[in-house]
């Protein structure tokens, strides 16, 4: 079961997300950004990172990269596709997430844990987790304010698009929890077929004891059990 | 022909700017009564076109392919012809 991991020029969390996915015994291939094809493929991971050094707007770039076409046919056909940090923005640019994301509120690169509440197990990325489990996740971003109008932000919630939330993990961080300003407290969503994940923390950096937290790994072992059904 | 063009993309009227508030304040902090602040990005480029009808397509259809319609507006600035 290959899982192709996106290298964009910029890109600085790939290896991370190969040894994630190695981690729960998935194989993952680091692409670089320039392939036209993705044969073989079951899989995609678009990592976090700087491409195109975040130039125009975080990933307003890359949304052009040769490698994009394939990953919009990948999606289309269903197969499993996860946007973290850089990899959400470069989904939502490419328009195969509704949405964008904004400076933070606050105009500061966060880089910190947060809490995060899984809103739904039902998809390929979260069936590892209960529903209303929390999850303290790192995030690092500048840009990760999730911003749609207010239509669009209507539809996510009504077909439950929303995966993840901002959460406070205990009643004393009540009031901050949220780290960016994001609307209705988003952190991760998928589109309405379910297929393509973006998320804004960083789970690939939580699945062994030694970074902190291994609550990361349930997305991964998620993608591997959805993967096993498939083939 | 060859043109000068400039191109403006800013946020959507309504979407919250920090950078333009922060600017704001700063220019509140040294006296001035500005307010609503909002920043920007201009893209100026030189174009090669038969016409300037043609140019100022051309550059409407970069503003569009560029700016990110879920919260920017783009406007094709200026066009002039460069000697």
């Amino acid at each position: 079961m290959k899982v192709a991991v996106i290298q964009f020029p910029g890109s600085n969390c790939d290896q991370d997300a190969a040894w994630a996915l190695k981690w729960v015994g998935l194989e993952a291939e680091l692409i670089w950004h320039t392939a036209t094809h993705l044969e073989g493929f079951a899989a995609v991971v678009l990592p976090g990172g700087f491409s195109y050094g975040d130039y125009l707007r975080a990933g307003a770039l890359a949304k052009f990269s040769p490698v994009m076409a394939e990953v919009r046919r990948l999606a289309e056909r269903g197969n499993p596709v996860i946007g973290i940090c850089n990899g959400f923005q470069v989904l939502t640019e490419a328009g195969l997430l509704p949405g964008a994301l904004l400076a933070n509120t606050n105009l500061h690169f966060t880089c910190k844990e947060v809490g995060l509440r899984v809103e739904r197990n039902d998809t390929p990325f979260t069936q590892a987790y209960r529903p209303g489990e929390l999850l303290r996740l790192p995030i690092a971003h500048g840009e990760g304010r999730y911003y749609a109008d207010p239509e669009v932000l209507e539809g996510l919630e009504e077909r439950r698009q929303v995966v993840f939330r901002y959460a406070a993990l205990t009643p004393a961080a009540s009031a901050d929890y949220n780290p960016n300003g994001s609307l209705n407290d988003i952190a991760g969503i998928v589109n309405a077929r379910g297929n393509v994940l973006g998320l804004m923390p960083h789970p690939e950096r939580a699945v062994e004891a030694a970074l902190g937290t291994t609550d990361g790994l349930g997305v991964f072992e998620s993608l591997k059990a959805a993967l096993e059904v498939v083939a | 022909m060859k043109y000068q063009a400039t191109i403006l993309i800013e946020l959507k009227p309504g979407i919250l700017d920090p950078q333009g508030r922060a600017v704001e304040g700063v220019l509140q902090g040294l006296g001035y009564r500005a307010q609503n602040v909002r920043v920007g990005r201009v893209l100026e480029m030189e174009l090669e076109s038969p016409s300037e009808a043609e140019a100022h397509r051309q550059a409407t259809e970069m503003a569009k392919t560029l700016a990110n319609p879920v919260m920017e507006v783009y406007t094709v600035e200026a066009l002039k012809e460069r000697a």
